[in-house]
């Protein structure tokens, strides 16, 4: 009887929560959501003192009035048009289920995370799981005896890299049970239908909203939960990468997170160089294409994003399979 | 005559342009324990690195009970047990959990085989507490217990003393001697220390600086080495001296060297020896008997001063 594939990634498993990985990354989200919600929590409340009334039926029928004002002007573009016909049908909707557009529930709370998190906060969680799955075998000199088996050496980093991609499902799982099940606390746990515009599409420098449609919000997160999970299996294989490359965790750790960090340095400020968009750590805010926000370099479509991201995930694999198997082991 | 485990063929290694190891060739038989020696950067761990398959062999072959360790990796490296250096186990797990985790990588081992090899090294009472929890001596046996999981024909260990104090040095030996006598393996291990193979080993082979310099029986290294005595005469006796002592049977070489003359014989003889130079009219002025270690076999064999280089690893 040969080991199989199974047998590997279970090994790898038990390692990784011995190491207690898994168990950091869990706590560090079961501190951070309850602060984020009080957060959210006081931003609402902030948001309705300012308004100056706590009656969000009356705004809300306030807006609708407005907007259909603005529709009944001749001069608006057929587009822009279309765009707000369906803000007005979302705003009714609100209104009509009785939902306050600014006090969400949870799953509107775990959208807003996954919006914020995407780009640093997870794959930073996802670094924290991979950094050291192959150095420290080998700063520990356990590597000599894992490399001494009748299992050759491309199955046993296959099966650290299942067991990563197994992790990181289950991180993005548990953020997503977390952020709603926390924040429905104080929100509520109501939500999941609540429409959400997605739908829009960039044109050179421009957001086309002429194809602007309503989701129940549970689509929406599958879609971007989704997103989310590909962006941490990038980082995922580009820390792998690193470590196989850097036998040091800190090492490992501080090159992962000046890449991730500087992402969103660069997003910032790189509007003005274009190859900047080749890089994979500005293309990681993928839910921003969903929400129709602009992206930060001008030629950024969604497509164009995950393709440069799993150039970059493949990248990553190539060399670290190819160190891996050629590396003589010496101490 | 035994079975050829382990054969190495014209192994060669080189990092980068510098070649580090020369042509190496030598055979280990099943039931034996094979000794390894060479000074420290002799390139002892270089070489053991190669043969489980750590580093990428530049030229030569490696055959495990005849499967070529560079074409079929995983059938050659299942008849290996081996420790490489220290035996670095998982510290944050307990030894039960650490040799289920390798047996799970080798296949075929039973929780009665693990339980078998604990009760083996005598770990039973430790087994199922963490590995960081262990002193020196008992991370060395869960070692030896990795090492024997999976039934290997070569079991290679690689400075297996160091470390040990003399107690456990002593166990180690007698249950290296065990394993090779009783289990028929065979053992291979490494060493700078001669006592060590003199006293562990049926063969060896002295390395240094990339090459095998000889390789033999301990035995037959020892006698070829035989008890020597010098002899000084006065010089107009010299060469009379040297025929006399040509012609004895239990004399078996004769040189002169420095104003003296040597010779290899047993120091049982020198009365008699002595006897028949005085009888012959020959002068004997000064007689001395040197015991020939592995020692000085080992340091006429490599060369002085090179025991105290650098470590390779």
């Amino acid at each position: 009887m040969k080991s199989t594939m199974l047998d590997l990634v279970q090994n790898e498993t038990i390692k990784l929560l011995r190491r207690r990985r898994f168990l950091v990354i869990v706590l560090i989200l079961a501190v951070l959501i309850p602060i984020f919600t009080y957060a959210q929590y006081r931003q609402v409340q902030t948001a309705q003192e300012r308004m100056g009334t706590s009656d969000w039926r009356a705004l809300l029928t306030q807006q609708i009035v407005d907007t259909q004002n603005r529709l009944a002007s001749s001069r608006l573009p057929e587009e822009w048009r279309q765009y707000l016909k369906i803000r007005i049908e979302q705003q009714q909707y609100y209104l009509d289920h009785d939902i306050n557009p600014n006090a969400p529930g949870g799953p509107s709370f775990a959208r807003g995370f996954m919006d914020q998190a995407i780009a640093l906060f997870l794959p930073l969680m996802i670094v924290v799981l991979a950094v050291d799955l192959v150095s420290a075998e080998y700063s520990e000199g356990t590597i000599k005896l894992l490399l001494t088996r009748p299992v050759r050496r491309w199955k046993v980093l296959t099966s650290k890299l299942l067991t990563l991609i197994l992790f990181i499902s289950l991180t993005i799982l548990v953020a997503l049970i977390m952020a709603y099940l926390i924040s429905g606390v104080i929100f509520g746990y109501g939500g999941w239908n609540l429409p959400v515009l997605t739908g829009f599409e960039i044109v050179g420098s421009e957001l086309d909203t002429s194809r602007v449609f309503m989701i129940p919000q549970w689509q929406y997160l599958v879609m971007q939960y989704g997103l989310g999970w590909f962006v941490c299996l990038i980082v995922g294989a580009i820390s792998l990468m690193v470590s196989v490359l850097v036998r040091s965790a800190a090492a490992g750790m501080g090159i992962m997170m000046a890449a991730l960090i500087s992402g969103s340095i660069l997003t910032q400020m790189a509007s003005s160089w274009e190859q900047a968009k080749y890089l994979f750590m500005v293309n990681m805010q993928l839910t921003d294409y969903l929400a129709g926000t602009l992206p930060p370099i001008s030629g950024m479509t969604l497509p164009f994003s995950l393709t440069v991201l799993s150039v970059w995930g493949a990248a990553a694999l190539i060399v670290a399979y190819t160190v891996f198997i050629r590396k003589d082991v010496t101490s | 005559m035994a079975e050829v485990v382990l054969s190495v063929t014209g192994l060669k290694k080189a990092i980068g342009r510098r070649p580090i190891i020369h042509d190496i060739t030598f055979e280990v038989y099943s039931g034996e324990v094979f000794g390894f020696l060479g000074p420290n950067g002799a390139g002892k761990t270089t070489t053991i690195r190669m043969l489980v398959g750590l580093a990428s062999v530049d030229g030569g072959e490696i055959k495990v009970g005849g499967i070529s360790l560079q074409d079929r990796f995983p059938d050659a490296i299942r008849q290996i047990g081996c420790i490489v250096e220290n035996p670095e186990l998982y510290k944050f797990m307990t030894g039960r959990e650490n040799l289920e985790h390798f047996a799970r990588m080798s296949g075929d081992v039973s929780p009665e085989r693990i339980q078998e090899v604990v009760d083996f090294v005598e770990l039973t009472e430790a087994i199922d507490d963490k590995v960081k929890t262990y002193s020196l001596g008992m991370r060395q046996r869960l070692g030896i217990a990795q090492a024997l999981l999976h039934r290997p024909r070569l079991l290679i260990l690689d400075e297996p003393t160091n470390g040990l104090d003399p107690a456990g040095i002593r166990e180690l030996r007698q249950f290296i001697r065990k394993l090779a006598e009783e289990e028929g393996l065979a053992v291979f291990i490494s060493s700078h220390l001669l006592n060590e193979i003199e006293m562990m080993c049926d063969r060896v082979a002295i390395i240094n600086k990339g090459r095998v310099i000889s390789v033999g029986a301990v035995d037959a290294l020892m006698e070829q080495f035989a008890d020597r005595v010098e002899w000084t005469f006065s010089s107009a006796d010299m060469e009379r001296a040297v025929v006399l002592l040509r012609s004895l049977s239990y004399v078996s070489e004769v040189w002169t060297e420095a104003e003296k003359v040597k010779c290899r014989m047993d120091t049982d003889h020198i009365s008699t020896a002595n006897q028949a130079l005085v009888q012959a009219g020959i002068r004997v002025e000064g007689i001395a008997a040197k015991t020939v270690t592995l020692e000085d076999l080992f340091l006429s064999l490599v060369g002085g001063g090179d025991g105290h280089e650098e470590h390779d690893a």
